[in-house]
């Protein structure tokens, strides 16, 4: 099982509750970004095109906790820039553990072992490295030779040291199927928890049919990657998300489910779409024309499939519908029966 | 978390260099629009005669107010539209060039030459 029942625990006590409160819009995973330097300079990223001065910004410990007290999602999830670099990164995360939430620390591991020693294991605490294929493809994708070797270094001395480590892996409709199933062994070979999955998100304004289409060569692509699943596979993710990557369910965007805080504030509406910011998580959730964003609705959204959407669109089908509860359930016990 | 890879297949013109004088409300709220947009530092010439370089990461979609980090500030400066009255492009547009065609594009020389710029500029600010 992928993640552990004391996480699963958690989020399905904090849905039920959330549920029981008649609470419409919850957030499941608080992205937290204390700052937006990066040691690499992926060709494309959107998320690190910033003037130094920003690049230079840095979020407090206690602006990170205090984000993370005003969210109250039970999951954070520390992406960036490289969270490594920023020099308070050990005493954020112990700060967020020690408020029990469950922490996806987000990294290319570059530094990760230099900087292991800084980090207590815990069950709340998970090193999510990015992983963005085999040697040639994840060393092509991040735009440097001999990256993948180091993370793959990283990832066996963090495990050695008792961490959670799972990978995270952005796909694009260049991929090649095979590749990543290879991929996928190898990962689970070196003994990480589970893997996380999505597909790129591109900004490309373009008419609706290539959406239309776009959407369908990421379901096929996803259907032939996940198919036929071994059984050494684990997914550190919803199930259903998976089956809506394969064109299985369909979901409506949840774009209030990964709220994103950042130097510049409550980032609106998601962490992929910058179209302002709040002072406050109540701002963010009270001023967000949340009702024009979505594929159908918005064509900034057409392309989306993307965790950060979508993944809390799978967890509410999975908690809200006979159908997802025992479609979870039944993918939960037997991941080979997709 | 790269999830924001942009794959967009076109080149789009970087506004780095241009300046824009509103002569209406409505130009006024089009060019905060384009500086919002702009991943580089902008100047705002306001009507009081300062000058303030910065870049522009916020402001309010019915035209009240945008919202600056000073290049040389820590503290965020807030102005009322009505304050602004011209806005350049001068700071380095940061994402003009960066798609992921455009480095599948380049030749390999060109590629490992950039990659090892980045390298160099990572592990001078001890980030490697």
């Amino acid at each position: 099982m992928a993640v552990p029942l004391s996480q699963m625990y958690t989020v399905t006590k904090y849905v039920l509750t959330q549920k029981l409160k008649g609470v419409q819009r919850y957030p499941l995973v608080l992205m937290l970004e204390p700052l937006f330097r990066c040691n690499l300079a992926c060709a494309g990223c959107g998320k690190i095109q910033y003037p130094d001065h920003v690049l230079d910004r840095r979020l407090t410990p206690e602006q990170c906790w205090a984000a993370a007290e005003e969210c109250g999602a039970p999951i954070v999830s520390i992406p960036g820039g490289e969270p490594l670099i920023h020099p308070d990164m050990a005493t954020i995360v112990k700060g967020l553990v020690a408020r029990k939430r469950y922490v996806y620390l987000c990294t290319n591991a570059i530094l990760l072992e230099r900087k292991l020693d800084e980090y207590e294991p815990s069950k709340y605490l998970t090193f999510s490295v990015h992983m963005d294929g085999l040697r040639d493809e994840h060393d092509l994708a991040v735009c440097r030779d001999g990256v993948y070797d180091i993370a793959v270094r990283a990832i066996k001395v963090a495990l050695k040291r008792g961490h959670r480590v799972t990978t995270n892996t952005t796909l694009f409709d260049d991929a090649n199927p095979e590749r990543v199933r290879a991929f996928f062994d190898e990962m689970m070979a070196l003994g990480v928890e589970g893997m996380m999955i999505s597909p790129g998100y591109s900004y490309q304004k373009a008419p609706d049919q290539q959406h239309f289409l776009k959407r369908e060569r990421t379901r096929e692509l996803f259907s032939r990657i996940l198919s036929r699943p071994k059984r050494s596979w684990q997914f550190n993710q919803s199930p259903l998300f998976l089956d809506f990557l394969m064109g299985r369910r369909d979901y409506q965007c949840t774009p209030w489910g990964n709220p994103t805080y950042n130097v510049f504030g409550w980032q609106k509406p998601c962490y992929l779409l910058q179209e302002g910011y709040a002072k406050t998580f109540k701002e963010l959730m009270d001023t967000t024309p949340w009702d024009r964003y979505g594929s159908s609705k918005n064509e900034k959204c057409a392309d989306c499939m993307v965790h950060c959407g979508y993944e809390a669109s799978a967890v509410e089908d999975t908690f809200g519908t006979l159908s997802g509860f025992s479609r979870t359930v039944k993918l939960t016990l037997l991941p080979t029966s997709r | 978390m790269t999830d924001t890879k942009n794959h967009t297949g076109t080149v789009q013109p970087s506004l780095q260099g241009r300046r824009f004088t509103a002569r209406s409300r409505q130009e006024l709220i089009e060019a905060v629009d384009l500086a919002f947009d702009y991943r580089g530092d902008v100047t705002v010439e306001l009507r009081t005669g300062e000058v303030l370089s910065g870049y522009l990461f916020n402001r309010d979609v019915h035209g009240a107010w945008l919202e600056i980090f000073p290049a040389n500030q820590d503290e965020i400066r807030r102005l009322s539209y009505d304050e602004v009255v011209a806005i350049a492009f001068t700071g380095e547009d940061t994402a003009s060039g960066k798609s992921w065609e455009q480095w599948v594009a380049k030749k390999e020389s060109e590629r490992r030459q950039e990659a090892a710029r980045i390298a160099a500029e990572a592990r001078a600010r001890g980030h490697l």
